[in-house]
């Protein structure tokens, strides 16, 4: 639930009428989050550039659409990003991940790992906690998943194991999550 | 297979496309499902919520100053936006198809004997009275004159489509010119390189009722020799039109 008076959904109401001003600082506000996002998906700063820019078009033109209802801002631009980051590495043509080997140390540099950075808000400590609750199997293929962009098939080939096994575990690893974190 | 009464396979199905696991067509089809489910459009928010703690996690990284400004640069009223920045234009996409056809039908008519203003020749449109196949047409025009410039067509069932350029002034030497697909509200597609002759072919991955489905509009790039190296447009956009089916 966003809580109603998120700095960022009123930026982004005056986004949709036209506020050119209220972008620029709702850029300055999220952009280094989703360029965050988008470099550890995506692995290649030229890309994660690509995709920024795109997605924040994207967030101008479609300000008006947000639903503060529906998704807390930062979810609904997150998502953005997210959706255009799996197109992205959908292309056909696309070259090998990270040419230059050290921008994927540079994200993954961030030890001990963004799971343990999971304490900046309640709802962020419950995930947290019930990530935790998972086997570790479960955990570390949704965290893959969701962190790196894995498919189905490159969480196999990743984990070194079958194809029906990974899918399994990030099938019962989310129904666990939902269930912990619906438990009163 | 049933979806819409199985809330079980519904919330799987929400659940793997907020983590992403969900892709390709399967994908596609729950974006597709999600525009007229209200249900499924709030398991998927309710699903991203609950994951977006994990992004928040993700250590911010400072984007260069160069992204900014690319971004100032796309938004209406830039100095000098190009069409295929413009967000007036991908609006302009979000047209039903009742809105593109009559788009369509601006562009033929301005093709037509009648049209008013210097016209360049005629273009008659053949449709066989015998067989009315579905067809899928679009007519290129270039976005600052509105001038017509090349015919787009194919048989639903056709796996390529047939280019003809009609006005040949349109090709730069030592240019390519590359075709896309601008599917609603998702990134345009490379459909190949238009031939050097008046009447080319391009072959598209599937038929034409699977490639086009979704595909409210066509445009024309100008590329290097042997297309985009980028999977993405990079020249100027020297055509673009409605892509509309017929039966």
């Amino acid at each position: 639930m966003s809580p109603p008076a998120d700095p960022l959904a009123s930026l982004l109401a005056a986004c949709a009428q036209g506020d050119r001003a209220a972008f620029e600082r709702l850029y300055r506000d999220t952009a280094p989050k989703l360029f965050g996002v988008a470099m550890r998906i995506l692995r290649r700063e030229d890309w994660a550039e690509d995709v920024l820019q795109e997605c924040y078009v994207r967030i101008w033109d479609h300000a008006r659409d947000y639903r503060p209802g529906l998704a807390a801002p930062m979810t609904w631009m997150t998502s953005i990003v997210r959706n255009r980051c799996l197109d992205w590495l959908r292309r056909p043509n696309l070259e090998v991940r990270d040419e230059e080997g050290e921008l994927i140390e540079a994200v993954e540099s961030d030890r001990p790992g963004p799971l343990a950075a999971l304490e900046a808000s309640a709802g962020a400590r419950a995930l947290k906690k019930c990530l935790e609750a998972l086997e570790a199997k479960q955990r570390q293929a949704i965290a893959l998943a969701y962190f790196d962009g894995l498919s189905h098939s490159e969480l196999a080939s990743h984990l070194r194991e079958p194809l029906g096994t990974v899918k399994t575990w990030v099938r019962r690893g989310l129904l666990r999550l939902k269930g912990c974190l619906e438990a009163p | 297979m049933n979806w819409r009464n199985n809330p079980q396979l519904q919330e799987r199905l929400a659940a793997e496309y907020a983590l992403g696991t969900l892709r390709g067509r399967a994908r596609q089809c729950l974006e597709r499902w999600m525009r007229e489910n209200a249900a499924l459009s709030r398991a998927v928010a309710e699903w991203q919520a609950r994951l977006a703690p994990l992004a928040l996690a993700v250590r911010p990284l400072p984007p260069p100053a160069r992204v900014w400004r690319a971004i100032e640069a796309r938004l209406p009223g830039a100095a000098r936006p190009g069409l295929w920045d413009s967000v007036a234009f991908w609006r302009s996409l979000g047209l039903g198809a009742s809105g593109a056809a009559a788009v369509l039908l601006a562009a033929v008519a301005l093709v037509s004997p009648q049209a008013p203003v210097p016209a360049p020749a005629p273009v008659v449109l053949k449709v066989p009275s015998t067989e009315m196949a579905a067809v899928y047409l679009a007519v290129l025009s270039d976005p600052k004159t509105n001038k017509p410039l090349l015919l787009v067509s194919a048989g639903r069932h056709a796996d390529q489509l047939q280019v003809r350029t009609l006005d040949p002034s349109i090709r730069v030497s030592g240019k390519d010119l590359e075709l896309w697909a601008l599917p609603a509200g998702g990134v345009p597609t490379s459909l190949g390189l238009v031939g050097d002759a008046e009447r080319s072919m391009v072959k598209l991955a599937a038929a034409a009722d699977k490639s086009l489905a979704n595909v409210p509009a066509l445009a024309i790039s100008l590329e290097p020799k042997g297309g985009s190296p980028t999977g993405r447009a990079t020249g100027p956009v020297l055509a673009i039109g409605p892509c509309v089916k017929f039966w």
